[in-house]
């Protein structure tokens, strides 16, 4: 679904992304672990876009994304606030975000009952703007826009950070759910080990912009990611080494 | 604001090198300091009302140290001193000081000036610290807002409408004192301190963010306009365009700016002096402030949601679209309200339509170009007043071939007293841009496609 080719980018002679060669195959759940730095949010950006690399491509369903605008079709992502129109009510913001995906206000109502749950009541009918919502509902209301385009791909960037536990427990199930079912590919990044490791069925490690770990979940990869972060990034050979 | 802001300043300039000038054409019977004395206070009163309205409250400023190892009273100095940092206090310098230095100090000599110059600027800071004060109030009871406001409103219906009171007197009687009593200056200073003192001890009593914000919670419903549903998600783009015109503070104040200048004309077409050239001047000024004041920020106003425009199914062409057609249909409006200077002659209705076209084709082209060129971003809950934010070189750039290029085909056409086919020329260059507008789009959306990560990085950039 996704192939990236020779990517890098390089912010004030740092290089902030280096990625020879990554491959994501259609219904991949994939989870983006490394520490603050490590060029997670700008290989996001890079992959919806949003930056220009300075060598490579990223190619979607065979398409440049820089080139072509049909990934837009089928993917939808929440990396921050700055994805929202902050000075719409939740509900204009699903209604013009279903209507660029031409669903009408009767098909957005009906989504929206599904994620009564979700939103614990604290997002629909409070009278409230999105900038006058916590930073944990401006995440809630992110990511059902992004499931309301009923996307092939989904990109969050730290989902988990500013959500209650309740609600990390509820996007957890439901983005296992979606992938289970519909063969929803997901791209999630967290600094909580133990949340992408339970989502996610590849986990790729970066540091200092490279993906120096590319593994397939299995029981023991929460222990090996913690003991990559005990000891910080100087120990990073003997890890791979093992 | 980048140009009004020029305009306003260069109107100011103009009104303090001419001063002596004015007041000699308004009070022919008085000397020229007497005249100054006698609109002193009157300035004053008027300085109070715009502050009022227009000068923001330094107090978000204080929030980064208030958890820290910082006396409050450093804390209070500090928002004191920031609240000084206004346009209105250099006001007073810029207004004034010619005059002073021209009049004053010719004919009572240096001193005497100075004594002008050191009671002027205590009663500015005077005003500053009490409308900071009742605005502070103000924030935690309506109803002081709305006290201070009868009472201003009945003391100019008092001097103006009542004739029961007089500020000219008071005003005379103090500067024309200063000559022979010095000692008088004394008293201004002396308001100047006591208002300090008394918004300081007010500050350090309720220094708790959410009293002094002027926050208030009501219930945001959503608004829908069933009109523009029609025209799909052009008509959505629109909505969501004015939904931020109306919802942010800083937008608001361009659109209320937008009407204000709607009543420029009465500035110009009630006096004789001003030729048939100011009628293009304030044609393109009624008719396309908004175009000016709005778009010359664009796309800054979208900065803080600009990554989810660009990851959206959002097509450019439909973004640019609904920008046209938001500057179409408000300079529509705009031209439809200046209509009733018809009363000053039909002809300037005919001015104003061929501006108006002039606008909607070239103006929208030439802020939509520019908006491509503009990285800053614009904090929206900022109020507009003398706010520089997003102010750059672009803003400037935007300003020259705006404002001037009319003139470039009005100017020379007039001058060989056909002003008319000037008109014609103009209105129609407009009609031909309107026309063209598929192409127009089509070339901001390549032109967009090229800068758009520049603009995109510049926006994020807070």
């Amino acid at each position: 679904m996704i192939e990236i080719k020779d990517l890098k980018k390089v912010y004030a002679g740092v290089i902030v992304v280096d990625v020879p060669h990554l491959e994501i195959r259609k219904g991949e759940s994939i989870g983006l672990v490394g520490n603050n730095g490590a060029g997670k949010t700008t290989l996001f950006r890079m992959m919806l876009d949003l930056i220009r690399p300075e060598r490579g491509e990223v190619l979607s369903n065979g398409d440049n994304v820089a080139q072509s605008e049909k990934w837009k079709d089928y993917t939808a992502s929440y990396l921050d606030e700055g994805f929202l129109i902050d000075y719409l009510t939740p509900e204009e913001y699903f209604y013009f975000i279903g209507g660029l995906a031409q669903q009408s206000h009767v098909q957005v109502d009906s989504f929206l009952a599904t994620f009564s749950d979700f939103f614990n009541g604290e997002i629909l009918k409070r009278g409230k703007y999105i900038r006058d919502l916590s930073k944990g509902n401006q995440c809630k209301v992110g990511v059902a826009a992004c499931l309301l385009q009923n996307p092939e791909l989904l990109m969050l960037d730290e989902p988990f950070a500013n959500i209650d536990p309740s609600t990390q427990i509820r996007l957890k199930n439901m983005i296992k759910d979606l992938n289970k079912s519909r063969g929803m590919t997901t791209l999630v990044s967290s600094h909580d080990l133990n949340h992408v490791t339970d989502v996610c069925d590849r986990i790729l490690l970066m540091e200092k912009g490279k993906i120096i770990k590319d593994i397939a979940t299995n029981s023991s990869t929460l222990a090996e990611l913690e003991q990559y972060f005990a000891v910080g990034s100087t120990s990073t050979t003997s890890v791979t080494e093992e | 604001m980048g140009i009004l802001i020029t305009l306003l300043a260069l109107e100011v300039l103009a009104l303090a090198f001419f001063m002596d000038t004015f007041l000699k054409m308004k009070y022919p019977h008085d000397s020229l300091i007497t005249a100054l004395s006698g609109i002193l206070f009157y300035y004053f009163l008027i300085d109070l009302l715009m502050r009022f309205q227009l000068q923001e409250l330094p107090t978000l400023k204080v929030q980064p140290y208030l958890h820290l190892r910082v006396k409050k009273n450093t804390l209070i100095r500090y928002l004191s001193f920031a609240s000084l940092m206004s346009f209105f206090n250099v006001w007073p310098f810029i207004l004034f000081t010619p005059f002073l230095l021209k009049v004053v100090r010719v004919e009572q000599g240096l001193g005497i000036a100075a004594l002008f110059f050191v009671s002027i600027i205590a009663l500015s800071i005077f005003n500053n610290y009490l409308s900071l004060y009742i605005k502070r109030k103000s924030s935690l009871n309506g109803w002081v807002s709305v006290a201070f406001a009868v009472t201003l409103g009945l003391l100019m219906a008092g001097d103006f409408a009542w004739h029961i009171i007089s500020f000219r007197t008071p005003s005379i009687w103090f500067f024309g004192h200063l000559n022979t009593m010095p000692i008088l200056v004394l008293i201004p200073l002396a308001l100047a301190v006591i208002m300090y003192t008394v918004n300081f001890y007010y500050l350090k009593g309720n220094l708790y963010l959410e009293e002094m914000g002027s926050r208030k919670v009501s219930y945001k419903s959503s608004t829908e306009y069933p009109i523009l549903d029609k025209l799909g998600p052009v008509g959505d783009l629109i909505g969501n365009e004015l939904k931020l015109i109306f919802r942010n503070k800083r937008s608001r104040s361009a659109l209320i700016m937008t009407v204000m200048f709607l009543l420029y004309g009465l500035l110009f077409y009630t006096n004789k002096v001003y030729s048939d050239g100011w009628k293009v001047f304030c044609g393109q000024f009624m008719t396309g402030v908004f175009i000016i004041n709005y778009g010359q920020f664009m796309y800054g106003w979208q900065a803080s949601h600009f990554d989810g425009i660009l990851v959206s199914k959002m097509r450019f062409t439909d973004f640019v679209r609904a920008k046209f057609y938001l500057f179409t249909g408000i300079s529509t409006i705009a031209f439809i309200l200046t209509l009733p200077y018809a009363y000053f002659g039909w002809h300037i209705i005919a001015v104003h339509f061929a501006m108006y076209l002039w606008n909607i084709g070239i103006g929208t082209t030439i802020v939509l170009f520019f908006a491509n060129r503009n990285n800053k971003r614009i904090d929206l809950s900022k109020g507009a007043a003398f706010n520089w934010e997003g102010v750059g070189a672009t803003q400037l750039l935007v300003g020259f071939p705006l404002m001037i290029a009319p003139y470039i085909v009005y100017g020379p056409l007039a001058w060989l007293k056909h002003p008319d086919i000037a008109l014609i020329i103009l209105g129609g260059i407009g009609v031909f841009f309107v026309l063209m507008r598929p192409a127009v789009i089509k070339f901001l959306e390549k032109d967009f496609n090229q800068r758009r990560y520049t603009i995109a990085e510049g926006f994020r950039n807070k």
